[in-house]
Order: structure tokens, then sequence, then C-alpha cells
């Protein structure tokens, strides 16, 4: 078994300097009733495609199609589910970013599935990479709204990953060989573990044959501790950039789980040096089995202007490619 | 020694800087971005656009004025594309369909000339009142940017503070009595609160201007009191969006500075009541006098209308002279 490749997640919509934007030019025209839905979804199925060729190209070998028709990880399941509106702006984590965030109104309903289609077309398209799907963690989804109908976080959290869990299962049907479930916002929410740990379990209970991810980033899971690996899931991945310290968990990991590293710096322009990146390769690989081993950027790729985040994927396809040999 | 010059027992009215640009600068601004007109017509219409804003605060009786920024894109980009050692980067994201150049520092950050300083010089040219000089401060321009230069986030922060400083002071040499050093950034990491304070030391140790700082409601739990520790003499907070939960910390660690009391959401369509401001001012007066208290928005008033930022400019304006009767 060799060392895997792979991405967090999203990657920037821009396209190159002096390209045509065509994505962000067919929103601004369904606003003014230019372009229609059949167009948008035209010029995110040609985006799509440029960005798993983009991680192809680079070698990655577990890619995601970039997030590239979501306005945020939220909002595309929040839209999709009965008793969520969209609600006000707020910023994503540390970053000048900023997310919408939704708001429970009502019971939480499932309504058909809210990624399947999106995974299925980057599936027809990838080539030589398998494609990994992502849906949000309850906990994270659960902080990162704002809750009028449950009045009780716990129903709140356990009402998300009940639809959640449709989604993985819908996502699994259509072929899904990995699902990362991302848990941000559980890094600063310790007390939430065991939400976390019956939430995740509702959604990976019901699936059979796909590898699980739990997906963290921009910080330190030390105040969870090793009991974060008491969650239900095959593996955990974790920003080394934000929080080099997290290696201190990695060490401690059972040796049954697989351990995604990120390490190339997803916020951050400035290239990494493929030299320093083996050698935090090779350090990682004296606590983990290069089997049970991914190495990724820290987090999403879309902080950063398109050529900067090719040329980190670029990177990571070759650097992962000479360790491995 | 307060350096406060106005008249009247306080509860002055302010803004905290940026207004909506009109119609006719939306459309100049992409005209120009396509070659269509000249940077100097740009500039014409950039001029009337704050010569309306002026008149309009002086029409409502603002007591300390701001340019507006019609002039200023994104407020980090503005300085960042007059500043050598940053350059204006690729597009990304900043929520939804919108996106932004996000700068990368690629060598020691430096000013060849003043950057605000005739805008300054002109807005004040217009009106009597007094107009406040607009500056980003050195930890949002850091944390906005991308870093391919500076070893640690310190350097670069300390570096940016020293230019940030000399245009403060060029500000003050052209005649400004009052100078405000926008952080939003600062209340996003708590661990680098001290550097957010070294920082500004830096800046606003050689004026003599009145110094505020505009800080976004971030984690203010949490940086609540330490935050009086950026040496400035005023902070301008949102208090309308949080509907004033701020003031619960002022019970047990009394606000010491001045305060701009943000008594309109800049996130919504809807407009306060009058009466809704007035207890909100109310409310405020029993942790803070009015002879330290300006009034004005939550934020910068980019984001809405023209029509809504003048309504709530003019409520504000309102609740103010009710307050003023009650003292």
């Amino acid at each position: 078994m060799t060392i895997r490749s792979t991405v967090v997640g999203s990657y920037p919509k821009p396209p190159d300097e002096g390209q045509r934007f065509d994505v962000r030019k067919t929103i601004q025209g369904i606003d003014r009733g230019e372009t229609t839905v059949e167009d948008l979804k035209r010029a995110q199925d040609e985006l799509v495609t440029a960005i798993v060729g983009e991680h192809e190209a680079a070698g990655i070998d577990v890619i995601t199609d970039g997030h590239a028709r979501w306005e945020d990880i939220l909002t595309p399941f929040a839209r999709n589910w009965a008793g969520f509106e969209i609600g006000g702006l707020l910023r994503w984590f540390d970053n000048n970013t900023y997310y919408r965030r939704p708001v429970c109104t009502g019971p939480i309903e499932w309504r058909g599935p809210s990624s399947v289609e999106a995974f299925r077309f980057a599936v027809s398209v990838a080539k030589t990479s398998t494609v990994k799907a992502v849906i949000p963690g309850p906990v994270t989804f659960a902080r990162l709204s704002v809750d009028e109908y449950y009045a009780n976080h716990e129903n709140f959290v356990a009402g998300i990953a009940d639809v959640l869990a449709q989604e993985a299962a819908e996502l699994e049907a259509a072929g899904a060989t990995i699902i990362q479930i991302d848990e941000p916002a559980l890094l600063d929410a310790p007390e939430d573990l065991a939400l976390a740990k019956a939430g995740i379990a509702m959604i990976t209970d019901g699936l059979s044959g796909v590898e699980t991810v739990l997906g963290t980033y921009f910080g330190d899971a030390k105040r969870i501790g090793t009991d974060l690996f008491d969650l239900p899931v095959d593996g955990f991945a974790f920003d080394l950039v934000s929080a080099p310290e997290n290696i201190e968990l990695i060490k401690r990991a059972p040796a049954d789980r697989n351990i995604q590293a990120g390490i190339l710096d997803a916020r951050n322009t400035m290239l990494e040096r493929s030299d320093d990146l083996k050698v935090q390769i090779e350090k990682l690989l004296e606590v983990v089995d290069a089997g049970r081993l991914s190495v990724a950027p820290s987090s999403g790729l879309e902080y950063l202007p398109r050529e900067k985040a090719r040329a980190k994927l670029e990177l990571l396809g070759s650097v992962t490619k000479e360790v491995g040999a | 020694m307060s350096k406060v010059d106005l008249k009247g027992p306080g509860l002055w009215t302010t803004s905290v800087g940026s207004f909506p640009k009109p119609d006719y600068i939306l459309s100049a601004r992409g005209k120009f971005a396509r070659g269509e007109i000249t940077k100097d017509e740009l500039t014409d219409l950039e001029r009337r656009a704050t010569r309306e804003w002026i008149e309009f605060q002086d029409s409502i009786g603002t007591d300390l004025l701001v340019d507006g920024e019609m002039y200023r894109g994104d407020m980090v980009a503005y300085f960042a594309e007059e500043m050598p050692g940053l350059e204006i980067g690729g597009l990304v994201r900043s929520y939804g369909n919108r996106y932004y150049r996000k700068p990368i520092a690629t060598g020691p950050v430096g000013r060849d000339a003043p950057i605000t300083v005739d805008w300054w010089r002109y807005a004040q040219s217009l009106t009597d009142k007094p107009v406040k000089g607009m500056l980003t401060g050195p930890y949002t321009i850091c944390d906005w940017s991308f870093n391919e230069h500076y070893a640690t986030r310190r350097d670069f922060v300390l570096d940016l503070a020293k230019v940030i400083r000399d245009e403060a002071l060029d500000l003050e040499k052209a005649g400004a009595r009052y100078i405000q050093i926008d952080e939003p950034a600062a209340s996003t990491r708590m661990d680098e609160l001290d550097l957010v304070i070294e920082a500004m030391a830096i800046v606003t140790e050689p004026l003599s201007a009145h110094t505020i700082t505009h800080i976004c409601y971030g984690d203010f739990h949490n940086a609540y009191p330490k935050m009086l520790e950026i040496p400035v003499d005023q902070i301008d907070l949102e208090f309308a969006n949080s509907d004033y939960s701020l003031l619960e910390e002022f019970s047990d660690h009394p606000f010491t500075k001045y305060v701009g009391l943000g008594i309109s959401d800049v996130h919504t369509h809807e407009l306060e009541s009058v009466e809704e401001m007035v207890e909100g001012i109310k409310r405020s007066l029993k942790h803070i006098p009015p002879e330290r208290m300006f009034v004005d928005p939550d934020c910068g008033l980019k984001t809405r209308t023209v029509e809504e930022a003048k309504q709530k400019l003019s409520n504000i304006r309102q609740a103010v002279d009710a307050a003023l009767t009650e003292l």
C-alpha cells in the first residue's frame, strides 16, 4: 500500500487571470433575467470538468468536484431540506470569507438528495481519480445555524443528523466509496463530542461499504484529545498547518484508523518547498502506516486564487509520488 | 486634556466610514475597468459624490463627518494598491457569487507618497465641521492579505504599522484632528489581541489627534475588557445588531474610553425607528456618560442603498436630538 494524495474539498471557481469567469457572469445574469438556470448548469458543468481535470493532471488520487456548485458547505443542504430558511452573512471561522447562516424555523425533513446529482456528474468526468463525496457534519451544521424551532441543541443536532444520514445513503447508492463528514466546528465545541458521536453514528450506521473520514480544519483538536477517536468513522483529517500540534494526536490514533494529514497551507499563496514536505511525510510515516496515510492541503483550497491553488495541487501530487516511489 | 473639540454636552453624531456609492459611480467604475473612461473622468465623479455626501451630512447636522469613501473599493486593497511590497493578487471568494482581489506581501511594505491625504483635504474643504481621517489598521491589512515575504505575522503587522503611522502623521500635518484606524479583524483571534495592541501603539504614539478604532462584532465576550488596552481614545462598536448585549459586559468592567455607539444595524434593509434608537442611547447612557459618547451606525453603510443609508443617518440624528433634550 502506498500513501494517497487527496484534497479537503473546495477549489477556486474564478478562472486563471484574463479568462472569462462564466459561472459568475451567469449567476449575475440570472439576477437580471438575462441567463437561465440551464445556462448556469452548463457553466458549472464546464467548471467541474476543468476542476476535475486539474486534480487529475496533478496526479491527486482522491478528489472532489471542488464544491463548485455550492455557495458554501451549508446553504445547498439548508435550501433543500424542509425546516430551514437562509439567513444573513456570517464570518466563516477566522477567514475573511462569509457564509449564509441557515435558520431553522420548523421540523427538518428530507425532500430528496442535495448533493447526489453533482457527485454523479463529477464521477462521470473523472478518468483516473476516485471522487470523494463531502457532507457537513451534524454538530458543525447545528453550531453554524440558528435554531428557532427545536429549542434544544441535542434534538436539533439529531434532526440534522437524520437527514444527513439519508443524504449519505443516497451518495452510497450513487456509487460513493469515500464520504467525508466535515466537523470543523467540533474543535471549538468539545462539549458536543457525545452529540457528534450519536449524530455521526446515525450517518455511518446506514452505510455498508463506504470509507468514512471525519474532516476537521482551521485548528487543533487537543481539547477533544484522543476521545475524538471514539467517533464511528474510518479515518480523521487534521490541519497540520494551522495547528502543527495535531501531530501529537495523530501519534496516539488507533492503528486501525486512517489519517488524512493537511500539510500544504490552503490559506496562503506561498508555495511550500518540496523537500520540507517530504520531511514532513517521512515523519508522518514513522507513526502512520503508508496504507493508512493520505496527504492533503490544510483545508479547502478556495481561499487561494486559481493558479496558486493549482500549483499547490501539482506540488502535492508530485511530492506524494516521489515519497511513495 | 480631551482632544475632542466639538461643542455641546456630548452625544455627537458621526459615521463609521463608508457610504453607498450612487449608481453613477458604480457604472463609472465599471466603465473605467473596461477602459471606456479615463481616471480623471472617474475622479471627477467621485468628487461629485463626495461633495453630495458631505452636503447631506451637513444638512442633517452631523457633528463629525466622513468622506464616504466613494473612491475606495475594498478597504484593504485600496491601501495595498498604493503600497510597495504588496501586490494585488487573483480573485478569491468573499461569499456566494462575490469575489475580491486579495493582496499578497511579496517584499517589505512601504509607502511612496501619502495615500489618503488629498481626498481628506478635498472633503474638509467642503465643510466647516471636522472630517475624520480614515485608515485601515495594520492587523487587518495583514490578516486580509497573503504573506510570501515575512517570516512571521508579527513582523508583517509591525512593518505595516509603521506605514500606517506615517500616513496618520501626514493626515495630522494636513489638519486632521480625528483619525480612525479600523481594525475589523481584531476580534477574529483572541490569541493575537496583544499584537493588535502592539501595532496600534506604533500608529498612535506620535499622534496628537483624537484616535478611534472600529472593531466589528466578533468574539466580544472574550475580547473585553482586554480590548480597552488598544491605545486609542475611542472604540467604535456595533450595538444594534446584538440588541445592546455588549452593555452587560460594561457592568462588570466599566468602558473607560470614548465610545462610538452603533445604533443602527447595517446588514438589514429594515430601518430602526427613532424611538428604538432613543431607547438604545438611554440604555447605553447608564454605562457611559454623554461627554464620551459618539453615536453612529453599527458599521460602514456601503452595502445599503443610498436612500436607506440617508434614512438611517437621519433617524440617528433625530434620536440623538431627542436624547439630548432629556439629558
